[in-house]
């Protein structure tokens, strides 16, 4: 009897582990959606080709590897899809894996900062979700390997000296009207 | 009597985990504006290289590292800050902290709680509660940090991240 609980419990958790809603299954599911608007960003954004790079800005380059954006655009003849699209990824950032940072704001409008990784020198991702009930709101995965705080702000700080490839932030604009 | 002891310790967990978080309650909430930075990102915050040079940065950073958790909730609706207070009530009777200062002028009332260390000069916990009818953005604000630092290097954070109540408690760290 008991081996059989512990069987079913296996696979119950075999199972669960399965169907587990992931920020990847989301952006998937949800990039054709007509509601959402999907822009893939590679570190040629930033246009370094003609400038000299420290060591630190290359190292910082290289553990930075794409960019994937995610942004929910609200009807304004339908307002219950925000709070339900964002009360989706909310559940699945609840998740152990992806660590809170920092949040700011109330209810469903405001923003969050979230990692994974093991620890935080050593970074696979940063999630950031932003909301504005009466806009819409915006879900940022920046993929990397290896990254460290140093590299952010060193990354930083490359993007605000360096020309930043606006075509692939097409997309977005759509947003912003 | 398996069961019972597992679903005893899952209370208990559940309780701890409780006091811990009273006032994450006001978190999702669409009248309360929070704030909440995390450890790890205190953490991540001080292993930032920085220039060696830069004094005040390199204090900043040595702050950093001795925070654990910051929490602010700030509200203007009534029955919430109602709430908050009836929170920050309840949770200094379980749990006593000393009361840092107290000051009242201009419509709003300012109580600064503290958790002190064995040794006087540093805070493990500190809590501090504000209302007042005529304040800019809220009408009642509860603020709380937790980590080992001292309240010197407080006054400068909040100066620095220009949280609510920052003037009141430089005036408490100058005492």
């Amino acid at each position: 009897m008991k081996k059989i609980i512990v069987v079913f419990a296996c696979v119950l958790i075999l199972f669960c582990c399965d169907n587990k809603p992931s920020l990847q299954k989301y952006f998937i599911e949800n990039m054709e959606s007509s509601k959402f608007i999907a822009v893939d960003l590679d570190p040629s954004i930033i246009k370094t080709d003609k400038m000299p790079l420290s060591q630190t800005e290359r190292a910082a380059l290289a553990s930075f590897e794409k960019m994937n954006i995610l942004a929910f655009k609200t009807d304004s003849t339908n307002s219950t899809g925000y709070d339900q699209e964002i009360k989706e990824v909310k559940a699945i950032l609840k998740d152990d894996s992806y660590q809170q940072l920092m949040k700011a704001g109330s209810g469903n409008n405001g923003a969050a900062i979230y990692f994974v990784g093991d620890d935080d020198e050593h970074i696979k991702e940063f999630v950031i979700l932003a909301g504005k009930k009466e806009n819409g709101f915006t879900v940022v995965r920046v993929l990397g390997n290896d990254m460290n705080p140093t590299h952010i702000i060193n990354m930083l700080n490359l993007l605000q000296k360096s020309d930043v490839d606006l075509d692939q932030l097409k997309p977005l604009q759509q947003l912003m009207k | 009597m398996k069961n019972l002891v597992v679903v005893i310790v899952f209370l208990l967990t559940s309780t701890v985990s409780f006091s811990q978080g009273v006032f994450d309650k006001f978190e999702d909430n669409d009248e309360v504006v929070s704030i909440i930075v995390n450890k790890k990102m205190f953490e991540m915050m001080s292993k930032v290289k920085v220039n060696a040079k830069d004094k005040e940065m390199q204090q900043y950073m040595s702050l950093l590292k001795k925070l654990d958790n910051l929490k602010v909730f700030t509200t203007s609706n009534t029955k919430y800050g109602a709430d908050m207070k009836a929170t920050v009530n309840s949770y200094l009777k379980s749990n006593p902290l000393e009361e840092l200062m107290r000051v009242k002028g201009d419509g709003k009332n300012v109580k600064i709680y503290v958790k002190s260390n064995a040794n006087e000069n540093t805070v493990r916990e500190l809590l501090m509660f504000i209302e007042g009818a005529n304040m800019k953005d809220a009408n009642t604000v509860v603020l709380s940090l937790t980590g080992n630092f001292s309240l010197d290097e407080i006054s400068m954070l909040t100066e620095k991240m220009s949280l609510p109540g920052g003037d009141d408690l430089k005036k408490a760290s100058k005492k």
